[in-house]
């Protein structure tokens, strides 16, 4: 009885200690739920002020160009209109020089550094909503632009990247180094993926750009072998720009294959594998 | 097996470490089991030897089977000479999508018809690299060897790494290396150094570089003995900005080991004080050498110490920059092509 009693008391005691982990469990969703929802209410309200900017803006061109049309006489008649004008004018002003600095590093993390004497461009790559690497160049601004330093393998062509953009077009430039990484990253990113999900596929070849990939699957029918060659010719985009196969003895099935090919070339190697095991086309 | 044969055998048994001997024999794979098996691996070097010398007359093994052990030794004890960087340059429209089976065939097909007697064994390696082992005869007698010529290169990366090249057989490599890969030209990248890894990862910029950005973590700070904590909370700012750039001259963490960074100076003397050697014509020549077992952490700690001045001078933060540890040094003189940094006071 005594025994049981006691054997009662831990029970509950654990059962407590589930029931309070769950809780906390639940707090914590709760929070992140309050804490989203706040950002929302942010948001929003950062709208409201981005439209009203906007509307005050419009409103003021439209004053502005009155204005002009009037002339200089009736300059002096309101003071206290005008000073609102100024006012408004100059965030105008301000504004436009928010809107020249966005066209020229267009939302690329910039930091000056060495007393504004240069700049650190951070470049982040991401595949699939993953933030993979993270890579940086510093520049001098001074006496002409130029990349005094970077973290960027020297497999990418950063040289013939500045060679083929001018000085002046820095954004178009980095627009370019970024799709470059992305790419990059995004195909380093497959080849992993392949290697994790696809144990039955067997990667032969690649190289340190993953810009060709050769890999061994396996046929159903009687397990033949058949090399699959991955070509990634464009080396801004992270899907293959040239598929094919490779077997010993003819393909059993033309059609299939062809089939393949146009699922390879059309998505990420680690997902076309999955749809082509689901067709039955590799084991 | 011939005498060759035999020479090499014992002197890579030799070479492997006795504890990794079983391994190795077993990951070359021309020796059975069963034979493995029957080798007593407690007993000397030399008795050892005997052993394995009788076991590959028995498999018939030649000269080429012993190459191959070779080769996996090497690939896993790569720091056993020096090794020198080169860099291709100027890429053919062809050479991104140059791949492992062209480039041996290539390779081998160019090096043979440049050298009648050359023996070429090129394997890859589980991290993508190639590594090729070159022997070389000449007109009339058989590759040697004992002597081999070993490449390392990742398809693509611009980058090779040599060890044990004589300058005589150094424009014939170069040659085979420029067509199989389609790259138009190959230049000496002025880096050496004992390890293999570290050359890689500096100029491949495999290691932990800083930069001033956005959200920049603060680096981690070493603790050390705080003697006054006045003085420690004066010097605390200064010293955080000099180990801040430090990192960002040299990197953060563990940085690749190199021995050694070479100036050669040839520049004009420079002292008020004294006329005769300011007023030569001819520039006053020297070497600077800095040695270390890991030079780049030497350097990081001088800057971050306080015992060289920072901002860190151009002249060491070119080694991990440019990934050299070898320059020449010029006066700028106009007309004349200097190699490389101007001189700093």
């Amino acid at each position: 009885m005594e025994r049981a009693s006691t054997k009662g008391v831990l029970g509950h005691l654990s059962l407590l200690e589930t029931q309070m982990r769950s809780c906390r469990g639940k707090h914590q969703q709760l929070n992140r739920t309050e804490q989203l929802k706040a950002k929302v209410e942010a948001l929003c309200v950062q709208k409201e002020q981005l439209k009203v900017e906007l509307h005050t803006l419009q409103r003021l061109q439209k004053v502005r160009s009155t204005l002009d049309g009037n002339g200089a006489d009736d300059e002096m008649d309101d003071d206290s209109e005008n000073a609102d004008i100024l006012q408004l004018m100059a965030k105008c002003a301000r504004l436009k020089d928010l809107l020249h600095a966005h066209h020229l590093i267009g939302g690329y993390d910039v930091v000056k550094t060495r007393q504004d004497k240069g700049l650190c461009i951070t470049l982040t790559t991401a595949y699939e909503g993953i933030y993979l690497d993270t890579y940086h160049l510093e520049m001098d601004l001074s006496p002409k632009l130029r990349i005094s330093r970077h973290d960027i393998p020297p497999f990418i062509p950063l040289n013939s990247l500045v060679e083929t953009t001018t000085q002046t077009a820095l954004r178009p430039f980095l627009d370019f180094l970024s799709q470059h990484l992305n790419a990059f990253t995004g195909r380093k990113q497959q080849l992993k993926l392949v290697k994790e999900q696809h144990k039955s596929v067997e990667v032969m070849e690649s190289n340190v750009l993953c810009s060709v990939l050769v890999l061994l699957v396996r046929v159903p029918e009687r397990k033949l072998p058949v090399l699959c060659i991955l070509d990634y010719t464009d080396h801004s985009r992270s899907l293959p720009t040239g598929v094919k196969f490779e077997c010993d003895d003819e393909p059993p099935n033309f059609e299939q294959w062809k089939k393949s090919c146009r699922i390879l070339l059309e998505r990420p190697v680690h997902k076309a594998l999955i749809t082509m095991k689901s067709l039955g086309c590799i084991v | 097996m011939n005498d060759p044969g035999k020479c090499l055998l014992k002197r890579v048994i030799r070479r492997i470490p006795a504890n990794m001997l079983k391994t190795t024999l077993s990951h070359w794979g021309r020796v059975s089991d069963a034979q493995l098996q029957s080798v007593d691996f407690t007993t000397s070097k030399w008795a050892l030897t005997e052993k394995l010398l009788n076991i590959c007359e028995e498999n018939e093994l030649t000269v080429k089977h012993v190459t191959e052990l070779e080769m996996i030794h090497v690939i896993d004890y790569p720091n056993l000479g020096m090794w020198y960087a080169f860099q291709l340059f100027d890429p053919d429209d062809a050479a991104p999508s140059v791949d492992m089976t062209q480039f041996k065939e290539q390779f081998k097909f160019h090096l043979s018809k440049l050298m009648r007697n050359v023996s070429v064994k090129i394997k890859k390696h589980t991290d993508e690299a190639i590594w090729i082992r070159v022997a070389w005869g000449d007109g009339f007698s058989r590759p040697n060897h004992m002597k081999p010529t070993y490449v390392v290169h990742h398809l693509q990366s611009s980058y090779v790494f040599v060890t044990r090249l004589t300058s005589k057989l150094k424009p014939l490599l170069s040659q085979a290396l420029v067509l199989s890969t389609r790259y138009q030209g190959i230049k000496d990248a002025n880096l050496s150094g004992r390890n293999l890894a570290a050359l890689r990862n500096l100029l491949m910029r495999q290691y932990q570089q800083v930069f001033s950005t956005k959200f920049s973590t603060p680096l981690a700070e070493k603790s050390e003995n705080i003697s006054n904590p006045q003085i420690e909370r004066e010097q605390a700012e200064s010293a955080t900005k000099r180990h801040q750039m430090a990192c960002e001259a040299f990197g953060d963490g563990v940085l690749p080991q190199l021995q050694s960074a070479v100036y050669k100076l040839e520049t004009k003397f420079r002292d008020h004080n004294n006329k005769t050697m300011t007023d030569r014509e001819e520039p006053f020549k020297c070497i600077v050498k800095f040695t270390s077992t890991n030079l780049l952490e030497s350097l990081r700690h001088c800057a971050s110490s306080g015992i060289a001045s920072t901002p860190v001078t151009p002249l060491l933060s070119s080694v991990p920059v440019k990934g050299r540890n070898y320059f020449v040094i010029t006066d700028n003189v106009p007309g004349s092509s200097s190699q490389t940094n101007r001189p700093q006071k």
